[in-house]
């Protein structure tokens, strides 16, 4: 029975079946991005004349580049810097409000914990685009349509970010730890500045990473509270340059400078910024927090 | 002694109430933030648009349940539920069954194998709202797509042929699970390394093939979750507005204005002014996903850690 334990390597019909469909899968998943990413190096032509995975010029780069980023006096940079504002400041808020009341309702008893948390928990579970809707109304009463604050605020309401505090805080925050500050004379605020901030330094990351994801991709909030173009962020941006431009539809050509090229590199500065923090994140994970869920 | 602690006791007692009580303070200061985030964005706006849905907006006057009575009498609305309705099990049906079937098969190869066809999976993540709209619009294109030589052996010639070959169902559910699919493989992959090596060992020892030890002991072990992301995909797919909305990017002759239930109550609102009728429509879907969450937390008890 000893090579039961371990299965010597043997080339089956079962194997065959898992590599053929897990290599299909490498192609469904890989090849959109591998073409995207190759895509926005090619001109027009090369794009429709050239097969598919053709790697294109530095030259045809650099123009598409310069049609992307000048046209309509430098639109797109001032998109990106618009989802650079909403995603810090939304960012920050989601993380001033959900790690301390994380810490709190971990830490302590008090009346309405159960409450606050089962609130929480709905919300959490509630797809975000249920309350889009919602939002706008209660914004449009408020006056806070169509503004940064607005926007920032929304998006950092962040009930996931709580629930990822709360159960970190709950599973890790020493007991022993707590309780010899309080009789060192720790105040309860001091307690948690000095003893849970420091070792929250992961749960702040995590909140962080997916709370920047959700607001930095976030469209369809975005599209409904802001109506001038000036204060677009990038996902509402890439859409606002191809219905003008109509630059996907294969109707006659006009004399727009953004086609197929130019919408392919706007796409691209959409996902880069998450796509980089993906491929950080993924040897953070390997090399870090994988050893601490060991542990816990 | 006694008396030292007959007098002890109540003092320590006040103590401790003033401790709790401070204790309470302190916890509802370093809540507030939340609190008032979580009321702005989370309880009023559904309450606001509750209210809303009983008042005819345009006269400003109590309109009872005309709202509602109007919703269901628009002809785009039930058409609109039938479409969701099927791009949801077309979309959870395939989420349901790739998820598994990949998690559990990359759970059989080798560990840095696995690793990296993971990683794979997972970086279309990256690819989300409008920007996996635009990526689609071009994979679906005959014209410039990497997948053109399936698309001209199924016989498609322009974008429009694809669409309208694969069903635009099937077209937002693809986009969906392109981008949503390779977050809960990672997840997976992580529930089965923690699966208890002893009773996969002792299923070894009873002479388990691999194939049956997939099927018969690890999914069993993981069906839970599989139908908890079953549920959620379900309860987010209910929402589908973006891919849609996007679609009149290819051109006029692509656009599906009215598809969603909540490109429907997007359209009162902003086509027609109609915010009524669009909080009486929202409320419904709202209604319906807190329904979902409240079952979810109340059967997995997800609140019980301590």
């Amino acid at each position: 029975m000893a090579d039961a334990r371990t299965p010597p390597f043997r080339l089956n019909l079962g194997r065959f079946i898992v590599y053929a469909v897990l290599l299909f899968a490498v192609c469904f998943y890989g090849i959109p991005l591998l073409w995207l990413l190759l895509a926005g190096t090619r001109s027009q032509s090369s794009l429709f004349a050239d097969p598919p995975f053709t790697i294109g010029t530095w030259d045809m780069f650099i123009a598409t580049w310069n049609n992307l980023t000048t046209y309509n006096n430098f639109q797109i940079v001032s998109w990106a810097a618009n989802s650079l504002i909403y995603s810090v400041g939304g960012v920050l808020l989601a993380l001033v409000a959900s790690i301390p009341a994380g810490y709190a309702l971990a830490a302590s008893e008090f009346p309405g914990r159960k409450l606050i948390l089962v609130v929480t928990l709905i919300a959490m579970i509630t797809p975000s685009t249920a309350v889009v809707l919602p939002i706008f109304l209660e914004m449009n009463l408020l006056g806070l349509n169509n503004s940064y604050a607005g926007l920032i605020l929304a998006s950092g309401f962040f009930p996931f970010g709580v629930y990822l505090t709360y159960v970190y805080f709950s599973t890790s925050l020493p007991k022993g730890v707590m309780d010899s500050a309080r009789v060192d004379g720790a105040n309860r605020f001091e307690l948690f500045t000095r003893i849970a901030l420091p070792l929250a330094r992961p749960i702040v990351a995590l909140v962080a990473f997916f709370s920047f994801i959700g607001i930095w991709s976030n469209y369809f909030l975005a599209f409904v509270l802001l109506s001038d173009d000036k204060l677009y962020n990038l996902p509402v941006g890439l859409t606002v340059l191809i219905s003008t431009s109509g630059a996907l539809s294969n109707l006659p050509a006009n004399d727009v400078p953004i086609k197929k090229p130019e919408v392919i590199l706007a796409a691209i500065l959409v996902i880069l910024p998450v796509l980089l923090i993906f491929i950080v994140a993924q040897r953070f994970v390997r090399s870090g927090t994988l050893s601490g869920a060991e542990k816990g | 002694m006694s008396a030292i602690a007959a007098t002890a006791t109540p003092d320590r007692a006040r103590a401790a109430k003033r401790k709790g009580r401070r204790d309470t303070r302190m916890a509802y200061l370093l809540l507030l933030p939340y609190i008032v985030l979580l009321i702005m964005f989370g309880v009023f706006p559904v309450a606001y648009a509750f209210g809303l849905s009983f008042v005819d907006t345009i006269e400003n006057s109590f309109y009872g349940l005309a709202n509602y009575d109007f919703v269901f009498n628009d002809f785009r609305v039930p058409a609109a539920a039938i479409n969701v309705i099927w791009f949801v099990v077309i979309w959870v049906a395939m989420t349901m069954v790739g998820v598994a079937t990949l998690s559990l098969m990359l759970d059989t190869v080798g560990r840095r194998t696995a690793t990296t066809l993971r990683t794979i999976y997972f970086l279309p993540g990256a690819v989300t709202s409008s920007a996996v709209v635009v990526l689609w619009l071009f994979l679906l294109d005959p014209g410039v797509s990497p997948f053109q030589g399936l698309l001209h052996a199924a016989g498609w010639t322009y974008s429009i042929d694809v669409v309208s070959g694969l069903g635009l169902a099937s077209v937002f559910a693809l986009m969906a699970f392109f981008s949503a699919s390779g977050g809960w493989i990672v997840v997976f992959g992580g529930a089965l390394s923690s699966l208890p090596t002893e009773v996969l060992e002792a299923a070894r020892i009873d002479g388990a093939n691999r194939f049956q030890l997939a099927t018969r002991i690890k999914l069993p072990m993981i069906w839970r979750s599989l139908v908890l992301m079953g549920i959620l995909s379900f309860a987010a797919g209910l929402q589908l507005f973006v891919e849609p909305q996007l679609m009149g990017l290819a051109g006029p002759q692509s656009a599906q204005n009215d598809w969603s239930l909540n490109q429907m109550a997007f359209q009162y609102a902003f086509r027609m002014g109609d915010f009524g009728a669009s909080a009486a429509l929202s409320t419904m879907l709202v209604s319906t996903s807190i329904i979902i969450a409240l079952v979810i937390v109340f059967a997995t008890r997800f609140y019980k850690l301590d």
